[in-house]
């Protein structure tokens, strides 16, 4: 499952990270294994996408969520 | 003199201490990447003087983009006196991330806890002590837009004893071997720690010898093999572990829950349906506010008061009975030509206003967000949108800001069409045309020139990145930062800097422009002589030769005079001046730029609305001004680019302004059935092209993943490369 699979309102955490040319900077962002984001919203065109991560609001594509690979947590009733 | 450097986030409120601490005006936003260049200022404080360097916001020592480069290379490379870390205290688990980096370095350091306001606005708790302890450096808790806690950091700062600072930062037990083991090889801790993260880009400039390049590559593929995680996660891993310990102790949370204004601006501002429409409305009141009805009065009070001015100058200079050609230059030259464009300031002014009020809220990161989708067509990114947008204010500011882009590629895209986008100094001369030719439907015609220019740039862009530009691919990755309310100083500030730069342009390059056109449509030969001409005689002037001579090319697209062919040639100098000269060709006394109705019945004797229609088209997409040409040397930063960019925009211009010189002439019929051929061709075209085009393409390593752009695997770097020759030689 990737982050793209993730709808706005759910959480997820993050297993790996595939990305090629902003790896380091995603990394970098506080993406990193293990970490929570909770995605907020698409953009009114469907792409990019808004993530909570570490307290703050990051937005990026679907061409990169697809190559983050997490687990999803699922809402506790 | 002692030197400081400010490093932080991008929007982390650099520039506002910056301001704060110099008492400069540097220009302050609210999207990530306000400040493009370093700045520099004195601060003083009783008998303390130093010089402190603000730089381009960084997330991190490791950079993707111009700006971060210029920043990261500043502090790793020149031996600052002391660095200032501003850390937005409301954001702290991500702003401490570059703390960390920066407190590898050896470089004396403070930090300075910014937007504490915000913190006691949601009840939260941060323990500054128990911060500094966790840091090991001096923790100053400021509020920088309200000038809360300056003076404290300036006396800190005045009796800092920062050459006797020490602090030892220890990561995890096996990274700490890692780095032993590479500073064994590289004899400096800071380098062998970037080493660890960015690989030999970390090292391209120590100069290392080739024998240590191979133990050090060696060392690196035997630490790599340590790690259960892949290694460029390792360090980050361990810095974002220790930042949540560090976090966790010093950050109380308040037990009411805080609803963020922003989460709530924002549940409509990028609204799924509303998003979009609100932005075109947003886009639309800004420009309607500085050239609709309420810019174009304002203006004309303006005008009226720098028209009496100007009359009494000039009464004032006849009355001095000076010689003929002083009174000339002074009248003609100077103030005719200055009249015209600061007379052209009101709507700039409103427009720069809006536009301040849209970066310091932290709309322009939204309108980035919702319009990457569209702009990603065109081979940019969201990001790009906002240099486009600051193009129909001014060239010049839209050209510096596409430094905020990752990618030089994307850069010069960015750059290369911006000129295209009508910036407000052209607006006068569609005023003119089309007030004079086109009557009720003038505002209709003025938006059809705006529309063109934006095509025109989009299909460049286009253009661009199918041939010359094939690796522009356009990053994005963007922070939305919170709102926050403008304040009324720095929205002020913003305007009038932006204002004081275009009346600087009207006093420097303009001026001159003027001087030389007065020079040289008043001077010339009549009969043999080389005199100064009276304004009927304009005709035998040196600009009138040129003129003539020029106007052979320009026939095609509709120029049946000489006239115009100077008014063009003006606009080289400055696009403010193109009216300017029409007015003083067609000898009209009086500010014609703001004034535009002097000028309607000349040019309603002089152009048909075909030829109008072409001279606008040709003013809009021509090579810009001087001051804008100057930024786009500048940014492309190249002779090569430059001229390829100047010779494009100028076919592009001539030949834009040929089609539709050309077909305005035609009659209906001739037109329908050329625009029928047309449409034929262009379904013929993409029927055969859908045939053509492969459905897909696949990367070709491997045909699983299904993925169209781009492969998911980690492309090689120039590392991998480096160790896969070196473990080849060592299997030898």
């Amino acid at each position: 499952m990737t982050l793209r699979d993730i709808l706005p309102g759910e959480q997820c955490i993050i297993k790996g990270i595939y990305v090629n040319n902003l790896r380091k900077r995603i990394i970098d962002m506080g993406l990193t294994t293990g970490t929570v984001i909770t995605v907020k919203k698409l953009a009114p065109l469907g792409d990019p996408i808004e993530i909570h991560v570490r307290g703050y609001s990051l937005t990026i594509r679907n061409s990169e969520a697809r190559m983050i690979e997490v687990d999803k947590i699922e809402a506790k009733r | 003199m002692i030197r400081i450097a400010l490093a932080g986030n991008p929007n982390s409120g650099k520039s506002t201490l910056f301001n704060g601490l110099t008492g400069a005006n540097q220009s302050v936003g609210n999207w990530p990447g306000v400040t493009v260049e370093k700045k520099s200022g004195r601060i003083k404080h009783h008998d303390f003087e130093a010089e402190v360097i603000d730089l381009p916001g960084i997330y991190s020592l490791s950079t993707i983009s111009l700006e971060e480069e210029i920043a990261s290379k500043y502090i790793i490379d020149s031996n600052m006196d002391l660095i200032i870390n501003i850390v937005d205290a409301s954001n702290l688990e991500r702003n401490l991330y570059l703390t960390y980096q920066l407190l590898d370095s050896k470089a004396p350091m403070i930090v300075a806890l910014n937007c504490m306001d915000i913190i006691q606005k949601k009840l939260d708790n941060i323990d500054i002590q128990a911060l500094e302890a966790e840091l090991q450096v001096p923790v100053i808790p400021i509020t920088a837009n309200k000038k809360q806690g300056i003076k404290e950091l300036l006396s800190f700062i005045a009796t800092f004893d920062y050459k006797n600072q020490t602090r030892d930062h220890r990561y995890s037990e096996p990274i700490e071997n890692v780095i032993t083991d590479f500073t064994s090889i590289l004899g400096d801790r800071f380098l062998a720690v970037r080493f660890f993260e960015d690989g030999l880009k970390a090292i391209e400039s120590a100069n290392l010898k080739p024998e240590s390049v191979n133990k050090i590559l060696e060392a690196h593929r035997c630490a790599a093999g340590k790690f259960a995680i892949d290694f460029d996660m390792v360090l980050p891993n361990d810095r974002y572990d220790r930042i949540i310990t560090v976090c966790n102790k010093v950050l109380t949370k308040s037990s009411v829950a805080y609803v963020s204004k922003t989460e709530k601006i924002d549940s409509i501002l990028t609204h799924k349906w509303l998003g979009l429409p609100i932005f075109g409305l947003i886009m639309l009141g800004v420009f309607f506010l500085a050239f609709g009805p309420i810019g174009t009065t304002i203006t004309n009070w303006f005008v009226m008061g720098i028209d009496w001015v100007i009359s009494k100058i000039g009464a004032g200079v006849d009355s001095l009975g000076m010689a003929s050609w002083v009174s000339s230059l002074i009248t003609n030259g100077v103030f005719g030509g200055l009249a015209a464009v600061v007379g052209f300031l009101p709507q700039l002014m409103i427009l720069f206003f809006f536009l301040a009020i849209l970066e310091d809220s932290g709309y322009m990161a939204r309108a980035a967000f919702i319009m990457d989708r569209v702009l990603r067509k065109f081979g940019l990114s969201g990001k790009a949108f906002i240099p486009m947008l600051i193009g129909f204010g001014c060239s010049v500011p839209a050209m510096t800001a596409t430094r905020t882009l990752d990618r030089d590629e994307d850069r010069k895209v960015t750059t290369m069409i911006i000129p295209f986008i009508s910036c407000g100094a052209k607006a006068p001369i569609y005023g003119v045309f089309a007030g004079a030719l086109f009557f009720r439907y003038s505002y209709l015609i003025v938006f059809s020139m705006y529309l063109l220019g934006i095509i025109v740039a989009i299909l460049s862009a286009i253009l661009f990145k199918k041939t010359i530009l094939k690796s522009a691919s356009a990053n994005y990755i963007m922070e939305l930062p919170e709102y926050r309310s403008p304040t009324a100083k720095n929205t002020f500030l913003h305007t009038w800097e932006r204002s004081k730069g275009f009346l600087i342009k009207a006093g420097t390059v303009l001026l001159g422009a003027f001087i030389i056109i007065w020079f040289f449509s008043y001077f010339g030969f009549v009969d043999g002589t080389f005199r100064l001409l009276a304004d009927e005689e304009i005709e035998h002037s040196i600009l009138g030769a040129i003129g003539k001579f020029l106007l052979p090319i320009f026939q095609p697209i509709g120029f049946d005079s000489w006239k115009s062919t100077v008014a063009i040639l003006t606009g080289f100098i400055a696009k403010e001046s193109v009216v300017g000269t029409l007015g003083i060709l067609y000898g009209v006394t009086g500010n014609v730029v703001d004034n535009g109705t002097l000028l309607f019945e000349p040019i309603r004797a002089a152009f048909t609305p075909a030829q109008a229609y072409a001279f606008m088209t040709f003013a809009l997409l021509a090579t810009p001004c001087i001051a804008a040409l100057s930024a786009m040397r500048k940014e492309l930063n190249s002779w090569k680019w430059f001229t390829f960019a100047v010779a494009y925009e100028m076919i592009v211009a001539y030949l834009v302004s040929l089609v539709i010189y050309q077909l305005a002439r035609l009659e209906l019929g001739t037109f329908l059935s050329i625009l029928f051929a047309i449409m034929v061709l262009a379904i013929v075209f993409f029927t055969i092209r859908r045939f053509i085009v492969r459905k897909g393409v696949v990367c070709g390593s491997c045909t699983s993943c299904g993925l169209k752009d781009e492969c998911a695997l980690p492309k090689k770097t120039e590392f991998d490369a480096l160790l896969e020759t070196k473990q080849k030689d060592d299997v030898k």
